[in-house]
């Protein structure tokens, strides 16, 4: 009886099983209907599941009864749960997964930005790619100037953007705007940026329409994002090369010190310059570089530089003609940066913040008169953003910056000089509608208080991608900036410039090659106009006439750009080429007319090949721009001459080779390899009946030096070294 | 009496879980983890990287599930071809690393993943992302070494390294073929944890061998 029972009991429980198993069926698509083939489906917490066969079908049994959560998985969807009650027998489950925005699908906003950085899918421009650009000279902005939308001016440093003067776009390290990002300027010598392109891991360039989370610049911003901490190791670089010694040595990658020195006389010694230097350019430069993560969600970053600069040059006088006159300057210039970053609640939310203080000192004697300027810039920021959405693909920031500017200079009899605090808050919210459609609708408003005004911008980006590789962007926005402080100095009660921008984008992005095509429109309006009883061209000039916003303008055009890595194995090739129409009042213009630093048409063709088996990469950049508008010394500025076309060849290679851990590259530029004597413009003299060009500091240059690094080399792939310099 | 019994009751029941659980969880394991890593390279581990996906979401505290959910999708990664599908995949196994990492820490093989991790990151687009991946894969290195030196799959990744930097740059063949050797010499000694602790490489690192000569 016991043992019949004990069967009984045995048989029962095994049909309760058997009972028990659930057959699950189903079939797991998207939302198009198309079936996903390797999803995976689970009941929670047990072993249970399957993946999904070809046609998107799944079959699997469970023990698993009453209510359970089924969860799906697949790469490039966003996960779903769904309960159900399991009771005995067949059941069939269909489930729908919605696509994820990432990097495959997603469209990005492009409209009026070139991304220079390593971070983001729509790299177009490499750090390494600055300093590979043979006519470059390894300088930030000097390669900026062979990317859509530049404009050539060789006369004088600055990024000349849309029909834009220099002053129009500003440079930012890390949210911080640059006070002096160029050495400081000679009469028509252009200067070198101050940064390396080293110092960054991303560049971004903007050539209008630009976020709400900077302001102050009526063209365009320059973003530089400054390196991460990246290893524990410490290295030595030493480098030496025809204008100058440089020694840089990080100590357990999270310290770095660099001591410079530049004179730039064996460099000159080899050239036949257009100059005619009293004493050459000699500089003493130092800095340190903190770069920490105090936790694995926050980095501390600090970065202090301090260089002293001295020059002096004798230059065509325009009082008299035939005659010169000494300039001499003495620059002296600090510059301090400070950030600190941290994540938290599973990086949902981000705050940034940092501090910057930079003070530059100019001692100018222009032949006995004593043309002093100084500038002391300290600003904070503080930015707190919140991602939000499945893969943390929207976000929204608030910021706010405090700028307190002192400025001043020395003119002859003129002793001027201006405090202005500035503050701004800023929100900008960059979110998905489908991942076919994303907008930046963004608003910022700012105060200053030298002229005692308020202003409100609205920014808005739109991106449509309409097909698997190609998009369209759209940016539109008003622009604010605070009139330039040589007008300030003398009249306050100005108000603030404006310009408009709407610019729609094309870009296709194939198999490494990408096709880029942009249209652009840009109103001017408040642009400060001085009456002067003649016009005198010289730029240099310090405007003493009657001021007020009563100038306007326009620029239009559009840009092409190409580029190909993908066609010649170890090559990279770029053609850019620009249209501009421009027309505006300003300055001491007396009517609307097309500036003269403006030019119609900019062409240019970067390329560059690594030759493997020499260890040599080699470059070659050809430059086109159409001439520019010479104005006469007192013209109504209805007839002009144009100067003829400025065109450039320029040369660059390097070689490179690694002995243990000793790694040494040996690199050589040619600049204007044709010796073409390009003629940027005229200076005057003050009867206006004589006049000199303004030509670049020499044709042809030649260029060479020596890098030489110590220390542990990461491991490098093969493929890193065909755009290495 | 009473409390006793109810205690009893309480250990066996839990007891006999365990029990139960740990043969199923070894048994399925063991298939499992055995047929990633005697799979030839080339073909996809995803139809098993779904198996071990459902084990770690049921066995939460266990660490060797999710670390071979990240090792087949890095794997994964080596076969897909285009760069933005190769970053999802590694999206996918850096979220398991994680997970593994938070519930074992001091974890030599842990380590290994991460800088093989970091490696596949770089091979998706090396001009520039050598410098930052680069660094990670060198830091890795260095925290496994320092857990456990003897680990052969420190010394195959340290050769992996220089087989694919030219010469050029510090790398090459012959240096290779050293790091190589040591790791031959390290798999002879070494023993796995236990059948389902990573065990794999001797065989890429025999293949890399006849490379180099």
């Amino acid at each position: 009886m016991k043992q019949l029972l004990l069967i009984i009991l045995l048989v029962t429980a095994g049909f309760s099983v058997a009972l028990g198993q659930a057959n699950i069926k189903g079939k797991i698509t998207d939302r198009k209907g198309e079936v996903l083939p390797g999803a995976n489906i689970q009941i929670e917490g047990t072993y249970d599941g399957a993946s999904a066969d070809e046609k998107g079908e799944f079959a699997f049994t469970t023990d698993s009864k009453g209510e359970v959560v089924f969860k799906i998985t697949m790469i490039g969807y966003n996960p779903s749960v769904k309960k159900a009650t399991l009771g005995t027998g067949d059941v069939r489950l269909d489930f729908v997964l919605e696509e994820s925005i990432n990097a495959l699908n997603a469209v990005v906003i492009t409209a009026g930005t070139f991304e220079a950085s390593d971070e983001k899918k729509m790299v177009m421009l490499k750090p390494m790619d600055i300093v590979t650009t043979a006519g470059g000279a390894a300088d930030i902005a000097s390669v900026m100037q062979f990317l859509p939308g530049a404009n050539r001016v060789g006369e004088t440093e600055g990024l000349f953007v849309r029909g834009g003067s220099a002053n129009e776009t500003k440079t930012v390290i890390d949210g911080m705007i640059v006070q002096n990002p160029f050495f400081s300027s000679t009469p028509d010598v252009p200067q070198r940026g101050r940064f390396t392109p080293f110092m960054f891991k991303g560049t971004a360039f903007s050539t209008g329409g630009y976020s709400a989370q900077y302001g102050q610049a009526l063209s365009s911003v320059l973003l530089l994002q400054t390196q991460d901490k990246i290893s524990e190791e410490s290295n030595l670089n030493l480098n030496a090369n025809l204008a100058g010694l440089s020694a840089s040595y990080t100590h357990k990658g999270w310290i770095n010190g660099s001591l410079s020195y530049t004179n730039l006389s064996p460099f000159l010694s080899l050239l036949k310059t257009n100059i005619d230097f009293d004493k050459v350019p000699e500089a003493f430069g130092a800095s340190v570089t903190i770069n920490e993560n105090p936790t694995k969600n926050s980095s501390f970053k600090l970065y202090g530089t301090y260089t002293d600069n001295q020059s002096a040059l004798r230059l065509n006088s325009y009082d008299e003609f035939n005659s010169k006159y000494l300039f001499s300057m003495n620059n002296r210039n600090i510059f301090t940066n400070a950030s600190y970053q941290v994540n938290f609640d599973e990086g949902k939310w981000i705050f940034q913040s940092g501090m910057s203080y930079s003070k530059n000192n100019d001692r100018i004697r222009m032949d006995q008169t004593n043309a002093d300027r100084h500038d002391e810039r300290t600003q904070g920021r503080a930015v707190l953003t919140r991602l939000f959405g499945a893969g943390k693909n929207n976000s929204i920031v608030f910021g706010s910056e405090f700028h307190a500017i002192r400025v001043g200079n020395i003119y002859g009899g003129y002793d001027v000089s201006l405090k202005d605090n500035y503050s701004a808050v800023f929100t900008e919210s960059e979110f998905y509608v489908s991942p076919k459609l994303a907008a930046r609708v963004g608003l910022r408003g700012e105060y200053t208080s030298v002229i005692d005004e308020f202003n409100v911008a609205p920014r808005l980006s739109l991106a449509y991608k309409v097909g698997k590789y190609a998009q369209f962007s759209l940016a539109a926005g008003r622009f604010y900036q605070t009139p330039d402080k040589n007008y300030l100095y003398l009249n306050r009660n100005l108000d603030y410039e404006i310009a408009d921008h709407v610019i729609l984008n094309y870009q296709l992005i194939k198999n490494d090659r990408t096709f880029r095509v942009e249209a652009f429109n840009k109103n001017y309006r408040n642009l400060i106009t001085e009456k002067t009883d003649f016009f005198d061209p010289n730029p240099y000039r310090f405007p003493t006439g009657k001021t007020d916003n009563s100038g306007e303008g326009y620029a239009k055009g559009f840009d092409v750009f190409f580029r190909d890595k993908k066609s010649v194995k170890n090559a990279d090739l770029w053609v850019t080429y620009s249209f501009l129409d421009t027309e505006r009042k300003f300055q001491n213009y007396p009517s609307r007319v097309t500036p003269s630093f403006a030019s119609k048409h900019n062409f240019s063709v970067v390329s560059k090949y690594f030759l493997e088996k020499l260890n040599t990469s080699v470059g070659l950049t050809y430059s086109l721009t159409s001439g520019r508008r010479i104005y006469d010394y007192g013209s109504d500025l209805k007839t002009y001459e144009l100067t003829k076309p400025y065109e450039n060849l320029s040369f660059a290679t390097s070689y490179f080779r690694a002995i243990k851990n000793h790694f040494v590259v040996f690199y050589l530029a040619v600049d204007n390899v044709l010796g073409r004597k390009n003629v940027f413009g005229y200076r005057y003299s003050p009867d206006g009946k004589q006049r000199t060009a303004v030509i670049p500091p020499a044709y042809r240059t030649f260029f060479f030096g020596v890098s030489w690094s110590i220390g542990k080399l990461d491991r490098i792939p093969k493929e890193a070294t065909l755009n290495f310099d | 009496m009473k409390s006793k019994l109810v205690f009893v009751f309480a250990l066996l029941l839990t007891a006999a879980q365990s029990f139960a659980q740990n043969p199923a969880y070894l048994k399925t394991m063991e298939g499992l983890v055995s047929k990633i890593q005697t799979t030839q390279f080339g073909t996809p581990l995803q139809p098993l990287a779904n198996q071990m996906e459902r084990i770690a979401s049921a066995e939460k505290g266990e660490w060797l599930p999710n670390y071979w959910v990240a090792f087949c999708y890095l794997r994964d990664s080596y076969i897909e071809t285009d760069a933005a599908k190769k970053d999802m995949i590694l999206d996918k196994a850096d979220e398991y690393f994680n997970k593994a990492e938070a519930l074992s820490q001091n974890n030599d093989e842990l380590e290994v993943l991460k800088a093989n991790l970091a490696n596949g990151r770089l091979v998706v687009s090396p001009q520039d992302r050598w410098q930052t991946y680069g660094a990670k894969v060198a830091a890795a290195i260095g925290n496994a070494k320092k857990i456990n030196a003897e680990n052969p799959r420190i010394s195959l990744l340290e050769g992996e390294g220089m087989f694919y930097t030219p010469e050029a740059f510090g790398g090459g063949k012959p240096k290779a073929k050293v790091f190589f050797e040591k790791a031959l010499e390290k798999y002879a000694k070494f023993t796995p944890k236990s059948s389902i602790h990573p065990s794999w490489g001797k065989e890429i690192t025999d293949w890399y061998i006849s490379q180099c000569n």
